[in-house]
């Protein structure tokens, strides 16, 4: 079942900090600080912590799967259920990505078009898009790699331009700490983990990792600076803007930079959002790339032959997608789709792994 | 070969986007430096903006359309009847309202059409005029334009004098936090060639229902900002001394729950730039500290005062005692805990030099 993947297309561990970082950071960081503070209010930044902290567990978990099933997702369920029931479930996930990759997508398109240029059309940029992430993809899991790497990087200093913002903070909006019952912590920490879903990427490409047990320690510090970016967002939010102005703002990451004032540009959400595509772009290409390797897998189709039809598929479905609200819907159905997949479904698929390897070696003892 | 032939085919695509979002030329149009609102009978209002002719050499022309709407929004499209460039609201430095329109009607509906309009910046100036925006926007300030010497005389005595911290966002913040109200400069035309900075307007609701004057808008800063700086008149027995604070930091602390008491240290640090009278010596010096302590405490117990009576709280007292106590019922504060508050003000000033005479 496991085809083995020749060395000359695999990637070092340490690339998968930036693999597993620069698919949690997407469009749900423009706009995650409204969502978490409206069960937990701005108590909401531990919920970011406690969110951080599942997140590494699930990945310990992933990793102990992954080795016992030595393969990616498809691996784990055939050695669970045998191939014909591992296909017909792992080609949900096949929707579950082309879902994820259209919302990814369709939410950026919008920001675009609602901060910059309202003419744009839909499909005309998301053609270009697309067609650059196909000849991304063409180019192997390795560029794949590269963009990610690259998009981590380039906008590392957008992070810094957030200070300014400080001189009009009030860093006393945070008081008192824990105004708010645990439970609603805890609401708000399931309202942050699908902003920071993506990992489960993982499960495709750890086949293509050089040398997988070293790199479990980058993927969880990729988790852990994930896990840093969003708190010091939030904290840089909560201070801003007052409980009741932050509910009113859609984008809040993206108003803040209205504050941003600078000799030689007089609106920073220009560049920042020009800049954010770098940061999706890994996030499509992923994701895309996934779901590729998934359909070859599982139909026998090259990837080559199925990539330009997945990315028609997402070409129709953002074009579909006009209002607000159908926008919503579907970041929404995919939100909760990775969430169940990640918090629950994987934990389960790990207790059961755990059972069937012990019964199994027990079987070979005897 | 396969990799050349797909970029290939990518080219062509770039020119189709290009064509996709609509162009605006810096030339081809009229990029607004300030609007100003003024109350027209029955609820209308009248928009005036500014934007600047660019001509060679010169400096640039300040050039007003007018136009009298319902909303916001309408007005700009009134007013774009009239003009030959489409008009951009990117390049907004001030926004003011005449003082009918900010005492009357209020100004909640338009400041909220600025904070949804993606183009314009948080860091805009709110202001407003004694008088009518119209007025002050016809006159002929400084070289650099109208719209543009207004934002910069109000920026100008945010960093090195007693205006308080403002903007848009500084507004925004204020009127969505609870147990906090907004204020906002307020600016005076006193010659077609002048402007000066005349008090600072304190809302409830919307509407501006107080007015700090110019002279005692040390004693508000000192109050509402972290830190601040100044000039301040101190008046002894043996003469009068201009002392400018160069460093100020409050600090408030919940003294008491039953009824609810806030201390607030003011700490000044602070030059003597003139004294009238005859000689310097430390002990005169320490009697202006003195009496400095005691203007600052007997003008900010006033101010409290004053706000507690209006029903206003620009300092934030609210806010502070939210961030001490769990539980806190803002609206319970308001109805019966605010006017009850004991405020005790601890000023603290010292007199670090005297100038280059001895």
């Amino acid at each position: 079942m496991t085809q083995i993947v020749p060395d000359n297309r695999k990637i070092s561990p340490s690339l998968v900090f930036f693999l597993i970082h620069s698919m949690q950071i997407g469009v749900g960081v423009l706009g995650f600080q409204r969502i978490i503070a409206k069960s937990a209010g701005y108590d909401a930044w531990i919920s970011i912590l406690i969110a951080g902290l599942a997140v590494h567990i699930i990945v310990w978990m992933m990793y102990k799967m992954l080795r016992i099933a030595d393969g990616d997702i498809l691996a784990i369920h055939t050695y669970l259920l045998g191939k014909k029931a591992a296909k017909i479930l792992c080609s949900i996930l096949i929707l579950y990505f082309v879902l994820l990759t259209t919302a990814v997508l369709r939410n950026f398109i919008e920001i675009v078009q609602v901060w910059m240029f309202p003419h744009l059309h839909t499909f005309w940029f998301g053609l270009v898009f697309l067609l650059l992430v196909l000849y991304v993809i063409f180019g192997g899991f390795r560029t794949v790699t590269g963009i990610a790497f690259f998009s981590v990087l380039l906008p590392l200093y957008i992070l810094f331009l957030f200070l300014y913002t400080v001189p009009f903070s009030d860093f006393t909006n945070m008081l008192p700490i824990l105004d708010h019952s645990i439970k609603d912590i805890l609401l708000s920490s399931r309202d942050m983990s699908f902003s920071i879903v993506g990992f489960e990427t993982l499960l495709f490409f750890y086949p293509f990792i050089k040398n997988p047990e070293k790199s479990k320690k980058w993927a969880h510090l990729g988790i852990a600076y994930t896990t840093f970016a969003y708190f010091y967002l939030a904290i840089i939010t909560f201070a801003y803007f007052p409980e009741a102005q932050l509910d009113k703002n859609v984008w809040p990451t993206l108003t803040l930079w209205k504050i941003i004032e600078m000799p030689f540009v007089e609106r920073f959400e220009y560049i920042g959002i020009a800049n954010w595509c770098l940061i999706i772009l890994p996030n499509i290409c992923l994701a895309l790339w996934c779901v590729s390797r998934l359909t070859k897998q599982i139909f026998s189709v090259q990837q080559r032959r199925a990539l330009p039809v997945l990315a028609l598929l997402v070409l129709v479905g953002i074009s579909l997608l006009v209002t607000r609200d159908q926008i919503n819907t579907v970041t929404n159905i995919t939100g909760k789709f990775g969430f169940y997949f990640n918090f629950v479904y994987v934990p389960i698929l790990f207790i059961v792994i755990l059972i069937t390897k012990k019964v199994r070696s027990h079987g070979k003892d005897t | 070969m396969e990799r050349i032939r797909n970029f290939l085919l990518l080219i062509p695509l770039f020119f189709l986007l290009v064509g996709c979002v609509e162009k605006e030329t810096v030339d081809d149009i009229n990029l607004i430096n300030g609007i100003g609102f003024d109350y027209a009978e029955e609820g209308r209002i009248i928009g005036t903006i500014l934007f600047p002719v660019f001509m060679k050499d010169q400096p640039p022309e300040n050039k007003i359309l007018t136009a009298e709407a319902a909303i916001k929004k309408s007005v700009l499209q009134d007013i774009q009847k009239q003009s030959a460039d489409p008009i951009v609201t990117g390049k907004m430095r001030v926004v003011l309202f005449g003082e009918e329109l900010s005492t009357k009607q209020g100004i909640l509906e338009l400041v909220d059409a600025f904070q949804r309009d993606p183009g314009v910046g948080s860091g805009i100036y709110l202001a407003t005029v004694d008088g009518t925006a119209e007025e002050i926007l016809k006159g002929k300030y400084g070289i650099k334009g109208n719209a543009a010497h207004i934002a910069n005389l109000l920026d100008q005595n945010v960093k090195r004098e007693d205006l308080p911290k403002t903007n848009l966002q500084r507004f925004l913040a204020d009127f969505y936090q609870k147990g906090k109200t907004p204020y906002i400069p307020q600016i005076k035309k006193i010659s077609d060639e002048n402007v000066e900075l005349s008090g600072v307007g304190l809302f409830k609701s919307g509407k501006i229902i107080d007015t700090i004057t110019q002279d005692k808008m040390f004693f508000f800063k000192l109050l509402v900002d972290k830190f601040s700086e100044g000039m301040h008149r101190v008046g002894i027995e043996k003469g009068d001394a201009a002392i400018r604070s160069i460093r100020s930091s409050h600090n408030f602390e919940l003294t008491g729950r039953n009824p609810f008491e806030v201390t607030v240290k003011i700490r000044v640090e602070g030059v003597i730039n003139e004294f009238t009278g005859n000689e310097l010596t430390p002990k005169i010096t320490k009697q202006l500290a003195k009496q400095f302590e005691e203007d600052i405490a007997r003008e900010c117990m006033y101010f409290v005062k004053r706000f507690q009576e209006k029903e206003i709280d620009p300092v934030g007292f609210g806010h502070f005692v939210k961030t001490q106590e769990r539980n806190f019922n803002i609206d319970k504060w308001w109805a019966a805990e605010y006017p009850k508050l004991v405020v005790k003000i601890k000023p603290d000033v010292t007199i670090t030099e005297a100038g280059v005479i001895q």
